[in-house]
């Protein structure tokens, strides 16, 4: 490697330069990254750290689900609301008692005033809304007053002062389904209270000043915050701590491993130096090109500190082994490096490769996450290979007096146990190989029935470990209510094709049905009804819409009543009110069969399990239409007519609080959405509620041509769980044709290429399989590792093979090889598996789940990675041997049919692979494309291993 | 009766200027129960047609349409040139006709200054009579921004008025709850206009001495003599919603029957007076 030898010896010769150079680059990053943060103004052409913790921003802003759901939250006036719940099981009577009454009252008043002005516009508030506070002091009850008497009320206007007083509160409560299983649990020990914000991103603060002020309280109850936006916020908080541990705790102990194999503090400096530089870059670079700190790529220090330190290890291996023959570190290092540059080139690129084809995901976050670890891994690769080699020659000779002699000395002794057990391995794959083959086989199988038991879910509220506040909470609180989860339903009336003709054409229908109507009533009603029918047959030829023709047509009676003779004037008036009634026609949340189709939608949801409750206009309807006639149970139902459902809401809104309607329908009454809660946030939950919706609404056709459309958080995360689960199959498909590629080259053989890549394989399919099998959700994290372990277990497959194959050379024969190939080989792949799988386990300590689970899954796959290496390599090689040491000498690649056919379909494929998600171009003609393609492609294949350089040279 | 009324309002017109000049001995009693006279209490009767808008802070639009018909039950003995100084009981009849499927809905009140008003509720659809109890007068009228209490009056007796300041136009008067618990503010501050003691806005405070909610007379004419409110607003700060009511057809002393305002006369309204 003629410019791998140049840069080294350019390092080599300018280690001042170099450090100089590398210095200034991470000084400079971390200026950039950090000044804006802490002078906003001073550096405002900057980028700031940005913090994102939504789970919405899985998916790109211009998402449809996400445009909807903004344009649904905006209409019906929706907020992210905190859930606040207060339960007391001490107490007989729960917590409908008159002292945790009081304390509920005062934590509401309390929580009217947790709003601010905003920092960057003052003249907005940001924090708790008021006016959509849902709790028992600010929610209205209606009931019977008496004979004939309905009577309007807060349902808590001040603390209760008695027994009676407090029960009456719940018995009230109770007979409201809107407050019941929301506000007040069913077993009256709990009372839950609703805190809508003005923007998620404050809830962090609410949660916190909510918590203090219940720290002033003393009593039998116990309070529990929840809700989506707080378990968000409160994940980014703790993420910032997590990182601030996490990832000097990893340093710490790669530093301690490292410590215990070279025992020179000098030496291993540098390769922290190194691992500490590509963090600080990395993060540098993504925060000054604007990008936002999201979970996923808070973990990006915790990746690329082990990978960095990775091909350190291996050069000081070798420095360590080697300087003893020489004594001269120059001379040393350059040999070195002359033997490792191309395996680490190649180990870097495919680990580069694994992550940055988490690009090819529809995700953002993750597509931001696999380009800056990759980024990360490159640039730790670049400082390997020109500061190492510095750095070395910064060391003074006299302190290498010694160096290299202890290891020499414990590591000739065989009697280590790596030493005696390394061997042993060697021995059985040669000696069983068959066995081990068929081993792999049936382990394969079982885990290819375990990957088809995978389940696909997430949810945030589990990103905290279960003793976490945020999860008792959430325990509790679903425990005695219909669910903390929101989902919202919304149902849209489809298109009426009618045609403004076709319009005028029933108008005029009504018109005259209208007439005979009050022809005896209003004499003068045929005159002023005809002009009307005149002006309407006139305009139907004119009008464009539905509408325009109602306007215009209300102008021209507007314009008649106003000059009409006095005993025309009630007929006009009454042309007026037909006119508006037309209009009316298209409020189709006030029409009885609208809103029985929802009532009975609603009845159905409550059959699922996860669904512990609905609320919706339909409930509010059969609320007033019961209490309007005198609390009859049987008069809990929809009113027959739209003018008596329009009465009800009118009633309805002459309450405190007239604008909660608008919270269930938009005030045009052309969209409603039903509230439903969730005992569970968990994305499969979430779809089976939606499956089952989906098969409701085709069994039964809703009226109007409704259409039933899904928002809320619940809802997206399953859209983007989705799309994260097809676009990690692509990204995983992509990564392994362009690795298998890499490794065609590296070995200059299609067969070897293959070879290298059964262990990766193999462990993915294990710990993918083991998953399925132990019913461990494959969420967020999970999907993410499938790169990542395809990145880091072909390692051990280019180290393995590419030292079985030189030694190859030296014995001629595997019998002979396999032997020295589990020596200090083999050591090398051991010692990397316990440098970075311990390396990773700090993460364990987590009290955040996705760390966690990153941290065990990394440990797990480098483990399966190493031992798959071990062992199916050498049994495949004892089997293959004849064909993967062929007697006839390598030839060029091009030369080589087979190879560069294989080389064509997979350079074929992942075009394909790559244009298909890009710019969605269906399978069939990309198919088309793909295949014609390779077939002239393996045609020049043919030709070109026909030519006469390829010809095989005589023997001598 | 009539007579008396516009006896009065010509001594409204001609004791203008005198007033300015002793304006400022004036007692904020004088000028509270002024304002309540000529907000709720002009004329022995009166009749408006209402049309409301209520907008959102979406800026969407609902709109409503309907009669408010107003008896004084005024002490008979009123003396023929002396100010009519009533502000007692009376009786509201409120027909809707708009939006049409409310068309023919009546609400009725009988407002009584000591005790709770009677309230009744028709429902044409329905086709219901119904009393309504409610234990405060701050809820909304209707769906609007505007409360029960702002269409048939806050009786004076339920805060204590303070003149915090005499502009060149207005009297500025802070009226604060004797009972807070029945009322969502601590206190409310008028602008009284000096020559008509219209109320021309009032501004409401909450617990926490936050302005929430605005009122404001936006177009004033004279009506058969009486200065009145044709044009008003009220402002929700929080909700940013903001409902006007434009009056029409405005007549005072139309020498309405007290038998109108009866259960008998909700599901027959009275035509004559609603043209």
């Amino acid at each position: 490697m003629k410019i791998g030898s140049s840069i080294v010896r350019f390092s080599v010769d300018r280690p001042r330069l170099i450090t100089g150079l590398m210095l200034l680059a991470t000084i400079f990053l971390l200026l950039t990254a950090t000044l804006p943060s802490i002078w906003p103004h001073t550096f405002s052409a900057l980028h700031p750290v940005k913090i994102d913790t939504d789970p919405e921003n899985m998916l790109p802003k211009e998402e449809a689900v996400r445009v909807f759901h903004d344009r649904m939250k905006r209409e019906l006036s929706l907020y992210d609301m905190i859930v606040l719940g207060v339960v007391n099981e001490v107490h007989p009577d729960g917590v409908f008692n008159p002292e945790s009454l009081r304390k509920i009252y005062e934590l509401t008043e309390y929580a009217k005033t947790l709003h601010w002005q905003d920092k960057e516009n003052p003249a907005k508030r940001v924090g708790v809304i008021e006016v959509d506070i849902i709790a028992p002091s600010t929610v209205d009850n209606i009931e019977q007053g008496g004979l004939g008497v309905v009577k309007f009320e807060w349902l808590m206007s001040s603390p209760p002062k008695t027994r009676a007083a407090a029960l009456a509160v719940r018995q009230k409560a109770e007979r409201i389904p809107f407050l019941k299983g929301t506000v007040i649990s069913e077993d009256g020990k709990a009372l839950c209270m609703y805190l809508p914000l003005s923007s998620k991103d404050i809830s962090y603060r609410v949660y916190a000043d909510l918590k203090e002020k219940i720290a002033t309280f003393s009593g039998d109850e116990r309070y529990f915050i929840t809700g989506l936006p707080v378990a968000e916020d409160t994940f980014g908080v703790e993420m910032f701590k997590q990182m601030a541990i996490s990832a000097p705790i990893a340093m710490l102990v790669i530093f301690l491993l490292m410590f215990f194999f070279f025992r020179r503090l000098i030496f291993i400096i540098s390769p922290m130096i190194v691992a500490l530089v590509s963090v600080i870059c990395t993060m540098g670079l993504l925060i000054t090109t604007g990008n936002t700190i999201h979970i996923m790529n808070s973990m990006i220090p915790i990746f690329i500190m082990p990978i960095a330190v990775l091909d350190a290890i291996h050069i000081l291996s070798e420095f360590f082994d080697r300087y003893q023959e020489t004594k001269d570190r120059r001379t040393t290092i350059l040999n070195v490096m002359d033997t490792l540059f191309v395996p680490m080139l190649y180990t870097s690129l495919t680990t580069a490769v694994g992550f940055a084809s988490l690009a090819l995901t529809p995700i953002p976050p993750v597509q931001v996450f696999g380009l800056f670890v990759a980024l990360g891994v490159m640039l730790a690769w670049v400082m390997t290979i020109t500061f190492i080699p510095a750095f070395v020659m910064f060391i003074p000779q006299s302190s290498l007096e010694n160096f290299g002699l202890a290891f020499t000395e414990s590591d000739a002794n065989t009697d280590s146990p790596l030493s005696r057990f390394l061997p042993w391995i060697g021995r059985i794959t040669y000696q069983h190989a068959k066995a081990v083959m068929v081993t792999t086989l049936i382990l394969a199988i079982i885990a290819g029935y375990g990957i088809s038991r995978i389940q696909i879910n997430d949810n945030p509220i589990k990103w905290f470990t279960p003793s976490h506040p945020i999860r008792v909470a959430d325990r509790i609180l679903n425990k005695h209510f219909g669910g903390t989860y929101m989902a919202y339903l919304a149902l849209i009336p489809g298109q009426n094709g009618e045609s403004p003709g076709q319009y005028a054409d029933a108008l005029a229908d009504a018109l005259a049905t209208r007439t005979e109507e009050l022809g005896a009533e209003i004499p003068a009603i045929k005159i002023v009804f005809g002009a009307l029918g005149g002006e309407l047959v006139r305009l139907s030829r004119t009008a464009p819409s539905r509408t325009e023709l109602l306007d215009a047509l209300e102008s021209f009676a507007d314009a008649q009543a106003g000059l009409a003779p006095a005993d025309q004037f009630d007929a006009w008036d009454e042309a007026l009110l037909f006119i508006d009634q037309q209009r009316q026609r298209e409020q189709v949340f006030k029409q009885p069969q609208a809103l029985t189709y929802m009532a009975g939608l609603q009845k159905y949801l409550l059959t699922i399990s996860v669904v512990g409750k609905s609320n919706s206009l339909a409930d509010i309807v059969k609320t007033v239409h019961r209490e309007l006639l005198s609390g009859d149970p049987k008069q809990f139902r929809i009113p027959d007519s739209a003018n008596a459902v329009a009465q009800c809401l009118i009633t309805y809104q002459n309450s405190h609080r007239p604008h909660d309607l608008w919270h269930f329908v938009t005030p045009d009454y052309r969209k409603s959405s039903i509230w439903i809660q969730l005992k569970s946030g968990d994305n499969r939950d979430m779809a089976r509620v939606v499956k089952a919706v989906d098969n409701y609404v085709a069994a039964n056709p809703p009226p109007f041509n409704l259409t039933p459309q899904w928002f809320g958080l619940t809802y997206i995360n399953v859209i983007w769980q989705d799309k994260m689960v097809s676009g990690m199959l692509q990204a995983f498909l992509g990564s392994f044709l362009v690795v298998l590629l890499m490794m065609i080259i590296l070995f200059r053989s299609a067969l070897w290429g293959i070879l290298s890549m059964v262990p990766l394989t193999i462990t993915i399919a294990l710990i993918y399989g083991a998953i399925g099998l132990f019913g461990k959700d494959y969420d967020m994290p999970v999907a993410v590792l499938s790169s990542l372990s395809l990145g880091l277990a072909v390692d051990y497959a280019i180290h393995f093979l590419a030292r079985s194959r030189s030694l190859y050379e030296r014995y001629g024969s595997w019998s002979a090889t396999a032997g020295p190939v589990f020596g200090e080989p083999a050591r090398a792949i051991a010692r990397n598996v316990v440098v970075i799988g311990v390396g990773f386990l700090p993460l364990l300590a987590a009290p955040l789940v996705p760390y966690q689970t990153v941290g065990m899954f990394i440990a797990a796959i480098l483990l399966t990675a190493g031992i798959a290496s071990l062992m199916i390599l050498p049994s495949m090689i004892t089997l293959f041997e004849p064909w993967l040491f062929p007697k006839t000498p390598t030839r060029s690649l091009s030369c080589q049919c087979t190879t560069c056919m294989v080389v064509v379909v997979l350079t074929v494929a992942l075009v394909a692979v790559n244009v298909h998600q890009f710019l969605s171009v269906g399978w069939t003609s990309l198919t088309w494309v793909s295949l014609t393609t390779i077939l002239i492609l393996a045609g020049i294949c043919i030709l070109m291993s026909r030519r006469q350089g390829c010809k095989p040279k005589p023997p001598a | 009766m009539l007579k008396t009324g516009r006896l009065f309002a010509l001594a409204v017109l001609l004791c203008a200027p005198s007033q300015l000049l002793w304006a400022g001995e004036i007692s904020v009693e004088t000028i509270i129960n002024k304002t309540n006279c000529v907000s709720y209490y002009q004329g022995d009767d009166g009749r408006a047609k209402c049309f409301m808008t209520i907008t959102d802070s979406q800026g969407r639009i609902r709109r409503r349409k309907f009669i408010i018909l107003r008896r004084d039950e005024a002490p008979k003995e009123g003396v023929e040139g002396e100010p009519d100084q009533y502000c007692g009981d009376q009786k509201f009849y409120v027909y809707f006709q708009r939006p049409a499927d409310v068309n023919k809905m009546v609400f009725m009140v009988l407002k009584h200054v000591a005790g709770d008003d009677d309230r009744w509720l028709y429902l044409p659809a329905l086709d219901l009579v119904k009393r309504i109890a409610a234990t405060d007068k701050r809820t909304s009228f209707v769906g609007s921004d505007f409360f029960y209490e702002d269409v048939s009056g806050r009786g004076i007796a339920e805060d204590t008025h303070e003149l915090l300041e005499t502009t060149k136009n207005y009297y500025v008067l802070k009226n604060i709850p004797k009972n807070p618990a029945t009322v969502e503010f601590s206190y409310f501050k008028m602008w009284i206009h000096r020559q008509t003691f219209i109320p021309v806005k009032i501004e409401y405070y909450d617990q926490r001495g936050e302005k929430y909610r605005v009122y404001e007379a936006l177009k004033v004419d004279t009506i058969q003599g009486y200065p009145t409110v044709i044009k008003s607003r009220m402002k929700d700060l929080r909700t940013k919603g903001e409902t006007v009511i434009e009056y029409s057809g405005v007549r005072y002393n139309m020498g309405l029957p007290d038998n109108i305002f009866s259960e008998r006369y909700l599901r027959r309204p009275p035509k004559k007076y609603l043209k």
